[in-house]
């Protein structure tokens, strides 16, 4: 997983009678990373981005991809853009053709595929995207959310290795936003390496597993999240602003709150240290169930009646859980940050039911479990399979 | 300026997912018919079975389609009266010779006349109408392949087909700008904020030009373009419609060959 899949050397640019975009960076990219260039407008994280598929060539300094050196003729560029998929800012920019089948398509065509190979990759980049039965949808009928999504279903269609993403949230409304980032943590977890550029460090920090701040065409520092955004000197040279809840626990530990070194990422590790402080004392004594139920198995039409019978709140990991929940008309309490919102309610003393698809089911073990190592608590988790829940209560089957 | 277009109703129409072929089919075969017809009642007849199609079947807003329809039917009218005054005829009901090289007349034949093509109007363009309001222009790129359109032509239109709603929304949005800061206040300045309206708007043109190459080398461009091919096939229930449709107009025609109004 280490494996080195993208690196600059050096790299300098200056646009055409103008002044020099990147002045010498030189960093690399792990396989299966997230990756957050962070900068204020105008720091080169646009430019520093496009020469990642090659399509800015450095005037000094080498790419490599794969450890080859990015070559720029027109066959290896072809070969590099397959493998790193390119998102422009402005999804308008990005859609080309008249309905969203063609242009998901435009890839796989023009790479050649044969026509059963280019339906069958629409039909399941669509399906990650979560926009099945869109294909007929002219592009300018659509929201700002789903058009991006057409766009990103366009870039996996191709089926690339990195995802490089230009500032993927602007014109999305926060919960717009909260879906995408979700969507980038789903497809990091098909082993996609994923870079981001961004000026939202809200963002950035809980999502990263690395940063790199960006000014003036020069990296000012790369390290994980805490660690970049916690030097308020690199901080203000990059325009930004440190995030609330590093800046929070900054100011606890001033009054005296033991913070882990690990520091918090989410309102879930804040609300440990508060607790922690206070002994344990704000916590339920019982904590509650986390019940886990794979939308892909089984029947989930009886799902809405039995949620409804037990009162428990209700969230969706992944797109396919959240259409799910649409279809059955499931009232949905968190789409985002799901696992942790579930854990502190189950703090809390309260149950909660988590919709998700198979290869999810692992990834909310780990987290709970993880968790309950670390606090010393123990939350109770449940699966919950539909087909199983009729037959208990039909004995006749 | 910048209402719904014809093409948001023709994507959102209830015949949408009825087979192109089977769509432009009645619609093309309307045409022919109503060319064909002798007497006014066929076209009449075909213009109240597509108008109802259009109505009833594709759900199209009774409000929206009379205003498509009543446009060109002016345009109709003027020219059915220009016919009635100045064709001859045998049975005068009126005449009029203002100059000595004109001379208007209303007779029984140019009333016929008249009315005739006036009723062929309507059918032909109830027929369009049907075609435009229940066929999507994207539907139509997979139809120009099989007619066998050169590729590149094929390419060409969806790209301005895409183009040019982007360039609609930018229009949209530097008209609204100027309007909120008083733009077409009064006529001469109406003519200046057209004027740089049109200048901004080939900047952005030309600028989203430039992108567009840009994201299709982006996604490895090799001069390919994909199409949505015909995969709702034509069902028993439209083909048979289809069918007694043509076989109904047909009909018509003949039965109502040579029928006049007068």
């Amino acid at each position: 997983m280490s494996s080195i899949v993208l690196e600059a050397r050096d790299v300098r640019y200056r646009y055409p009678r103008g002044r020099e975009a990147i002045t010498g960076i030189s960093f690399h990219v792990r396989r299966g990373e997230k990756i957050a260039l962070v900068g204020p407008n105008g720091a080169g994280k646009s430019t520093l981005l496009q020469m990642f598929n090659g399509m800015i060539r450095p005037d000094s300094g080498i790419m490599l991809f794969d450890n080859e050196e990015i070559r720029y003729d027109t066959r290896s560029l072809r070969q590099v853009r397959r493998r790193v998929g390119f998102l422009l800012q402005n999804p308008d920019r990005q859609i080309i053709a008249p309905t969203v089948y063609q242009d998901v398509a435009f890839g796989p065509v023009n790479l050649g595929y044969d026509e059963a190979a280019v339906k069958e990759a629409v039909a399941v980049a669509l399906r990650q995207v979560g926009l099945e039965g869109f294909e007929r949808r002219p592009p300018h009928q659509l929201s700002g959310g789903e058009k991006k999504r057409v766009a990103i279903a366009g870039v996996l269609a191709m089926d690339p290795d990195v995802l490089v993403f230009d500032e993927p949230t602007t014109g999305l409304d926060p919960s717009g936003s909260e879906d995408l980032m979700e969507l980038l943590d789903e497809l990091n977890h098909d082993s996609k390496t994923i870079i981001i550029s961004t000026h939202d460090v809200e963002l950035a920090y809980p999502w990263a597993d690395r940063v790199i701040l960006l000014a003036d065409g020069r990296i000012i520092r790369e390290d994980v999240p805490d660690v970049a955004f916690g030097n308020p000197v690199y901080v203000r040279m990059a325009h930004l602003s440190v995030p609330t809840l590093l800046e929070l626990s900054v100011e606890l530990e001033k009054r005296g709150f033991t913070i882990p070194d690990r520091k918090p990422r989410s309102v879930l590790d804040m609300v440990h240290i508060i607790e922690q402080h206070h002994h344990g004392s704000c916590g339920h004594p019982l904590p509650g169930t986390i019940t886990v139920c794979n939308v892909d198995e089984g029947d989930t039409g009886t799902l809405a009646a039995w949620v409804k019978a037990r009162k428990v709140a209700v969230g969706a990991m992944g797109t396919r859980a959240k259409q799910c929940a649409a279809t059955e008309s499931i009232p949905l309490e968190f789409t985002y940050g799901v696992i942790d919102k579930c854990i502190l309610r189950a703090l809390r003393g309260q149950d909660s039911l988590i919709l998700t698809t198979e290869r999810m089911v692992d990834r909310v073990a780990v987290r709970v479990d993880a968790y309950c190592k670390e606090s010393s608590t123990t939350i109770s988790m449940a699966r919950l399979n539909m087909t199983e829940e009729a037959k208990k209560h039909d004995p006749s089957c | 300026m910048f209402e719904e277009l014809l093409e948001d109703v023709a994507q959102n129409n209830g015949l949408r997912e009825v087979n192109t072929t089977v769509k432009l089919a009645a619609g093309l075969g309307a045409i022919i018919l109503c060319l064909l017809s002798t007497g006014y009642l066929a076209p009449l007849f075909i213009a109240l079975v597509l108008s109802g199609a259009v109505l009833l079947l594709a759900r199209v807003d009774v409000k929206t389609y009379a205003e498509l329809f009543l446009v060109p039917l002016w345009f109709a009218l003027l020219s059915a009266i220009v016919i009635v005054l100045i064709s001859g005829g045998e049975h005068v009901y009126w005449i009029w010779d203002p100059l000595p090289f004109l001379s208007l007349s209303i007779t029984r034949e140019s009333i016929n006349t008249g009315f005739f093509i006036l009723c062929r109007v309507i059918g032909g363009m109830s027929a369009l109408l049907f075609i435009a309001l229940t066929t999507p222009m994207t539907d139509l790129f997979a139809v120009m392949r099989k007619c066998r359109v050169p590729d590149f032509v094929i390419d060409l239109a969806m790209i301005i087909y895409r183009t040019i709603f982007i360039l609609m929304d930018q229009v949209r949005q530097i008209y609204h700008a100027q309007v909120m800061r008083l733009g077409y206040s009064t006529w001469r300045e109406s003519i200046t904020t057209f004027a740089s309206m049109c200048g901004a708007a080939f900047i952005a043109s030309w600028d989203e030009g430039d992108d567009l190459i840009r994201a299709m080398d982006a996604r490895c461009y090799d001069g390919k373009f994909a199409l949505l091919g015909e995969s709702r096939p034509a069902g028993f229930r439209s083909g048979a419609s289809l069918c007694l449709f043509l076989i109904a107009g047909s009909a018509a025609v003949y039965a109502s060959q040579g029928v006049t109004l007068l």
